[in-house]
Formats: C-alpha cells, sequence, structure tokens
C-alpha cells in the first residue's frame, strides 16, 4: 500500500488511514493528520530524511519512518 | 461592574495554545515587564507569571504555559503544563483560560479549545496571526465563531496589540458571572484519549471551519478587504481549504534545497558560533578585568588577612565566575531567538536530523552542541528547544565533550610544552586533532548510551513532528525580552550553586595555613606576597588532597602538585595554568608562559630527580583535559536543567573516569613506542 513516504515532491493526496500500531499514530491524529485529509509533500532535504508536508494550511516536518504509516 | 478579590484570592488567568500560536506575545502585552519565572514543583518545565497590568484595571495574575498540542500528554514534560491547567500546586486553578488561536491554522489551533470547553473550562479564544489568514486570501468571523463555540472570540492584532482591551473585558465579564456560582468541577481526566471521539471532533472542527472562513478577493488593500467583505459571507461555493504561506513555501524551496540549504544552515550556524565565540570574548575579557581590579582593590583596601582574600579571592572571584558567562549566553539567546522568531531554526533542525537521529539525537540538538564548542554553560541551557525528554538529557550529557574555550589556554601551554615554538604548524595538527577527539568521542559515547537505553526501555519514544512556521520578521522585543529572562534565571538558579563551590574551592586552596612563613629578606612587597600565595597553596587543604591523590596521579607520570593544579581547575578549567604558575613558584616577569614552561622543564619528583613533565605525561595531560569534567559552572547548570544533582554527578564520575583510563593509555602507548 502507498505510504505519505512514497510521495514526489509537490504531489497532494487523501490520507486513508494511519497505522494504529505505530507509536506516534495519536499525535499524528491530533495534529490534524485525520483520515480524508488531503497532504501535500513539499520538501525532500540532502539525507531524504525528515520530509515536510503541508496539512490544514501547517506545515509539518516528520520522520520518514513515521511518514511510511500514513496510508494514502 | 470589576470582578473584585474577595477571600485574598486574586483571580489566576491561564494562557494556553499550541506551539507558535502567539501565547508569549498576548502575555507580554497583558503583563508588561515584570513577570517571574517559576517551575513546576519538582520539574524543568518552566513558565512566567505576572500580575496584569494596573491599566486593565483588573487585579488578576496572568500565566503563560508552555504550548500544548492536545490535553492527553504524550510526553512527561507535556504532562506537567497540562496539570497546571487543571490545578498548579501553588498557585491553584486558573479561574479563565485564554486560548490562543492561529486564525491561518484553524482546524488544526482549534482542536486545543475544543477540548478544553468540553473540559468545562471558562474560556476566551483569541484569534491570532488574522493578517496572516487575509494574505491566504481568507478572513474569519469572529462572530460566528463565538456563536458557535458559545464563548468570547476576540481578534487580536500581533503588532499593534489592537483587540487586548477586549479580551480583559471578555475576561472579567467571566470573572463576574462565575463569582457567585459555586465551585466549577472539572473533568479531571477527560476521555478524549479515545480514537473516534479525537476523528469527531476533527469533523466538528472541519464544519466550523467552513461556517466561519470566508474568501476575500486579492486585489484590495486589507483595510478595503475588511470593511468591502465583512458582510460577503461566501458559503457552500467552495469548503474553505487552508494552504500555507504562499512566500513560505517559496523560501523553503531555498532554504530546505539539498545542496544549498546545507550550505546555508552552515553558513548560519558558523555565524551563531562565531559569535559566541569571538564576539563574547572581549566583553568577557572586561569582565574578568573588571572582576581582577576590584578584587586587587579589596586586598589594597582590606590587606592580605584571611578576611581580605576571603572577600577578594573567594567572594568576589566566586561572583565573576558567575557573571564571566552572561555575554555568552545573552548572545547565544539572542540569536537563538532571532533564528527561532523567523522560523529558520526549525528548518536548521529538520535539515541535520537524519545524522544526529542515528545516534539518539534529534535536529534540534545541533545549534546546543555546536555551542559547547564556545562554552558548556549557554549550550545546555539551550537544550530547552529540544521537546523529547530523553534527547535533551542525552544532548546535556555528551555536552561537557565539546572542547569548550576554556580548555584553550590549558592546550596552548601544553603544546608549547610538547611542540618547539619554531614548528607552529605541528602544534596547530595536535589542536585540530584534539578538536577531532572531541567530536569522536562525543558521537561514540551517545551512541553507546542510545544502544544501552533502546535495549532496555519499552518505550519507544522518538520522533520527529516538527511544525514549520511560517517565516516572519522576528519581533526583536520579544526576542530581548527572553535573553533578559533566561539570563536572569541563570543568575538566580545556577549562580548561587557556582558562587559556593568557587567559595568551597577557595576555602580547600587557602586553608589552613593563612600566614605561611616566608624568607622576606631582599625581597619586594610583591614578591612576598607571591612568595606567601605559593606557600599557602602548598599547605593547603587542596595539596593534601594532592598528595593523596599522587598514588594515582603517577601512573600518569604527574606529582601532587599537578593533582592540586587539576582541584584547583574545577572553579574553571583556565586556572589550571595560573594555579600551575602558582604552586611552581612562578615569578611573572612579562612572559608568563615561558616562565611556567621552563618551570615545568624543571620539575622533578619529590624524592627523585625523575623529570614530571615529559612528553608522555604532558600528553596524557592534554587528553586527561578533552574528557574530563573540570568545571563546577557546568554541574551547577546540568543540575538546574535535568532538575536534579543525579545527571551532573553522572557526569562527573563517567568523564574522570574516562579521561583517567585515556591519560593512561596515551601515558603507557607514548612509553611503549619510547617517548618517555
Amino acid at each position: 500500500m502507498k505510504t505519505a513516504a512514497d510521495l514526489k515532491v509537490n504531489e497532494t493526496a487523501i490520507i486513508k488511514r494511519i497505522d494504529r500500531s505505530h507509536p506516534s499514530y495519536r499525535r499524528l491524529l491530533e495534529i490534524g493528520f485525520t483520515p480524508g485529509q488531503e497532504i501535500t509533500l513539499l520538501n525532500r532535504t540532502l539525507f531524504n530524511d525528515p520530509i515536510s508536508f503541508s496539512i490544514r494550511g501547517t506545515i509539518f516536518a516528520i520522520r520518514k519512518e513515521e511518514a511510511s504509516h500514513i496510508f494514502i | 461592574m470589576n470582578y473584585t478579590e474577595t477571600e485574598n484570592k486574586i483571580p489566576l488567568i491561564a494562557i494556553a495554545g499550541q506551539p507558535n500560536s502567539g501565547k508569549t506575545t498576548l502575555f507580554n502585552l497583558l503583563s508588561g515587564r515584570n513577570s517571574k519565572t517559576v517551575n513546576y514543583p519538582g520539574s524543568t518545565v518552566e513558565y512566567s507569571v505576572a500580575p496584569l497590568l494596573p491599566k486593565f484595571s483588573l487585579k488578576a495574575k496572568v500565566i503563560d504555559s508552555p504550548g500544548i498540542i492536545s490535553l492527553v500528554p504524550s510526553s512527561i514534560d507535556e504532562k506537567i503544563s497540562i496539570d497546571t491547567l487543571y490545578s498548579h500546586p501553588e498557585l491553584g486553578k486558573p479561574d479563565v483560560i485564554i486560548v490562543t488561536v492561529d486564525a491561518s491554522q484553524l482546524s488544526r489551533h482549534l482542536f486545543i479549545a475544543l477540548q478544553l470547553i468540553e473540559s468545562k473550562f471558562k474560556i476566551v479564544v483569541v484569534l491570532t496571526m488574522t493578517d496572516l489568514l487575509l494574505k491566504k486570501n481568507f478572513n474569519i468571523s469572529a462572530k460566528k465563531l463565538s456563536e458557535t463555540l458559545k464563548c468570547d472570540v476576540v481578534k487580536l492584532d500581533n503588532r499593534t496589540g489592537n483587540g487586548v482591551n477586549e479580551i480583559v473585558k471578555s475576561v472579567n465579564k467571566i470573572l463576574v458571572s462565575s463569582h457567585n456560582v459555586s465551585e466549577v468541577h472539572f473533568h479531571s481526566h477527560p476521555s478524549f484519549d479515545k480514537d473516534d471521539l479525537l476523528l469527531n471532533s476533527y469533523d466538528a472542527i472541519g464544519q466550523i471551519e467552513k461556517d466561519v472562513l470566508y474568501k476575500v478577493q486579492s486585489q484590495l488593500s486589507e483595510t478595503e478587504l475588511l470593511k468591502a467583505n465583512e458582510k460577503l459571507v461566501v458559503l457552500n461555493s467552495e469548503p474553505a481549504f487552508l494552504k500555507p504561506d504562499e512566500l513560505t513555501l517559496k523560501l523553503d524551496r531555498i532554504f530546505l534545497h539539498k545542496f544549498w540549504g546545507l550550505i546555508i544552515f552552515f553558513i548560519v550556524m558558523f555565524i551563531l558560533f562565531s559569535s559566541i565565540f569571538y564576539v563574547a570574548a572581549p566583553i568577557m575579557d572586561l569582565v574578568s578585568e573588571g572582576i581582577s581590579l576590584l578584587s586587587g582593590y579589596t586586598v589594597t583596601l582590606l590587606g592580605d588577612t584571611w578576611y581580605g582574600n576571603l572577600i577578594s579571592q573567594g567572594v568576589i572571584n566566586g561572583v565573576g565566575s558567575v557573571l564571566v558567562f552572561l555575554p555568552q549566553i545573552l548572545i547565544l539567546f539572542l540569536l537563538l531567538g532571532l533564528f527561532e522568531d523567523s522560523g529558520y531554526l526549525a528548518r536548521g533542525a529538520m535539515l541535520i536530523d537524519k545524522p544526529l537521529s542515528l545516534i539518539g539525537l534529534n535536529g534540534r540538538s545541533f545549534v546546543p552542541m555546536l555551542s559547547g564548542f564556545a562554552c558548556a554553560i549557554p549550550a545546555i541551557m539551550a537544550t530547552r528547544t529540544i521537546p523529547n525528554r530523553r534527547e535533551r538529557l542525552l544532548t546535556i550529557f555528551i555536552i561537557p565533550l565539546m572542547s569548550c574555550s576554556a580548555r584553550l589556554p590549558v592546550y596552548a601551554l601544553l603544546i608549547a610544552f610538547l611542540i618547539p615554538a619554531d614548528k607552529p604548524v605541528l602544534g596547530g595538527l595536535v589542536l585540530t586533532f584534539i578538536y577531532v577527539i572531541s567530536v569522536f568521542s562525543s558521537v561514540l559515547i551517545a551512541s553507546i548510551i542510545h544502544k544501552i537505553v533502546s535495549k532496555y526501555s519499552r518505550r519507544k519514544d522518538s520522533s520527529f513532528i516538527l511544525e514549520l512556521p511560517a517565516y516572519r520578521k522576528p519581533k526583536l522585543s520579544n526576542v530581548i525580552r527572553n535573553s533578559y529572562r533566561n539570563a536572569r534565571h541563570y543568575i538566580v538558579k545556577a549562580g548561587p550553586v557556582i558562587l559556593m563551590l568557587s567559595l568551597l574551592i577557595w576555602v580547600l586552596t587557602y586553608f589552613p595555613n593563612t600566614e605561611p612563613q616566608v624568607d622576606e629578606t631582599g625581597k619586594t612587597a610583591d614578591e612576598i606576597i607571591l612568595l606567601k600565595n605559593s606557600e599557602r597553596v602548598a599547605t593547603s587543604f587542596a595539596a593534601d588532597l594532592g598528595k593523596m591523590i599522587e598514588p594515582v596521579m603517577k601512573p600518569l607520570g604527574l606529582d601532587w602538585r599537578v593533582g592540586v593544579s587539576l582541584i584547583a581547575a574545577f572553579a574553571a578549567r583556565e586556572v589550571f595554568v595560573s594555579s600551575l604558575a602558582l604552586i611552581f613558584k612562578v615569578t611573572d616577569d612579562g612572559d608568563l608562559q615561558n616562565s611556567i614552561l621552563s618551570s615545568m622543564r624543571n620539575a622533578t619528583f619529590r624524592d627523585s630527580d625523575q623529570k614530571v613533565f615529559t612528553i608522555s605525561s604532558t600528553a596524557g595531560l592534554i587528553v586527561f583535559f578533552v574528557f574530563a569534567l573540570q568545571c563546577i559552572s557546568t554541574l551547577a547548570i546540568s543540575r538546574k536543567e535535568t532538575g536534579s544533582w543525579k545527571v551532573p554527578m553522572v557526569q562527573l564520575f563517567v568523564f574522570t573516569l574516562l579521561a583517567y583510563i585515556a591519560a593512561l593509555i596515551t601515558v603507557t602507548g607514548f612509553r611503549f613506542f619510547g617517548m618517555a
């Protein structure tokens, strides 16, 4: 299944679900990464990790490991 | 009508909200300058408390709490911030909570407001950053939001402070109305931790957002927009969909660029580092000179008596060793504040997070670690920006390994002993090598601790969820106030400990032989004082200690006199040089370093004519200084920032042991290769 970590720069997708077993699951929901929400991958840096996303008018940098538990 | 205090209870107003929602700006508008910083009992979480400014004619206290994302904590520090909202052990529970909501990120910031309403708090919602919202061609109806949330909603202009009177009015309204009502009961443990509820509340927020946000045309100016479009509510046409600030997106393409991003990052870090290293240096010298002038003056005034020396050597120098760090602390926090406020620091943390995450650190650890190469004191204070407690503690732990500037005078002397003056390149190489070991060992130790901790800990909580706020012009007054607060806090909290420990070291090096007998024939007054000082140290408690640890020093090829200097150097590492001069009875005839060097070349052990300072023992001493935590100020600040003596004591033990073993290996190695 495709995850947010697979997006290309400037590619937009809708969040399907977030892996419930991940320790950051709750925090991701709380900051607005909710199913049905649109996210856009904005930047990948030299190390390709963390990755920045735009969601609900805010930009967040999250580690690739976390992004790979956000299913799109 | 104003609420008046009864039963000596001054109403308490708490400001809560997400990080970067404008809490501190509002706090400053409400409280002016005279705030004080308080800790939550038994923790290092801090917030500011202040009375409301008299101009609002409402007697109340305001507290500014650290930013929270949700009422369900995900870290120890966050739990404490939330507990403060429910009831602070000393201040009680807040009567009103002002929730700052960034209007340009409405849905995310309404989340915490809704949770507070559900917890039955009396709240006033303050909409901030409405200028950013207008830039995104949206406006917000405070009236509609107020109707939906059933609480007062006020727009606040961050730049002009317009709206702050309305906020106080709303707060007062709540205080008056709840005045006669019996105790308000809070749900002390709200059931927010159910995922479905969480998703429901975001659904509800989505609906609210649609109702209160409306699109405006972008061709008009801001004031025209406000007037013309207040009634022109666009409904149903398209859902209000907030996008990040355009300028921010463009700037990020440069600042987070794969190649240029990193180059800019290193330039910014270079500016930061050279400021605390080079800009602070002359100011620090000025402080030191002032202190030694004052100290000298006191001795002349009180004479060479024990109390004269207590005041001049003990107290004044002790105060000096507190004050000498102030320039670096102020400069570091000024620059950090500017970079943080502009939005850049979060980007820097993102750029460098990957390599640091491999050794259990965080992108936010970089600035504190870099600052450690100037001085560990401001560096450890700067770790407050690391949200995760474990990563913060690990960063604090390894900072003393960074080769700070106080070690330079020691290295300069010891390298000058090892390398002939006509080979400066070789000396430079040795110094570079010292810095390389410093970096390498800190990485190694961090990763060892990281391995051990992750093996034995159940919770894997290393996450990096970092908001990259919109770029904006830093608000200088906030930045200055913040550096001032940090500096004052350092003096109040770490100052007394540093002073006490310096006094202890003074006692150790001054007593018990306070009036040493020296041969005064044919000597000038200054020479006599110098001889007395030298004799006093040589017969002091520190000397006894030095002789006691001589069996430990012997394997390193060093004698008790170096031991005494090492003990004295706990006051500050550079004291090692002056202390060595004192104990080897070196007279300062214009070139102190060369005088010490020749004394060192001639120094032999008590019971033989074997030389103390050899290539091997001096190299060992250098290595010792690379690792050893020879600094009471670092211990004091580490205690303050970690909340107990536990971490600094472990640091002291581990780094001293490490220093000793590393020095022993070096000495043995040099001897093995025939370089005794």
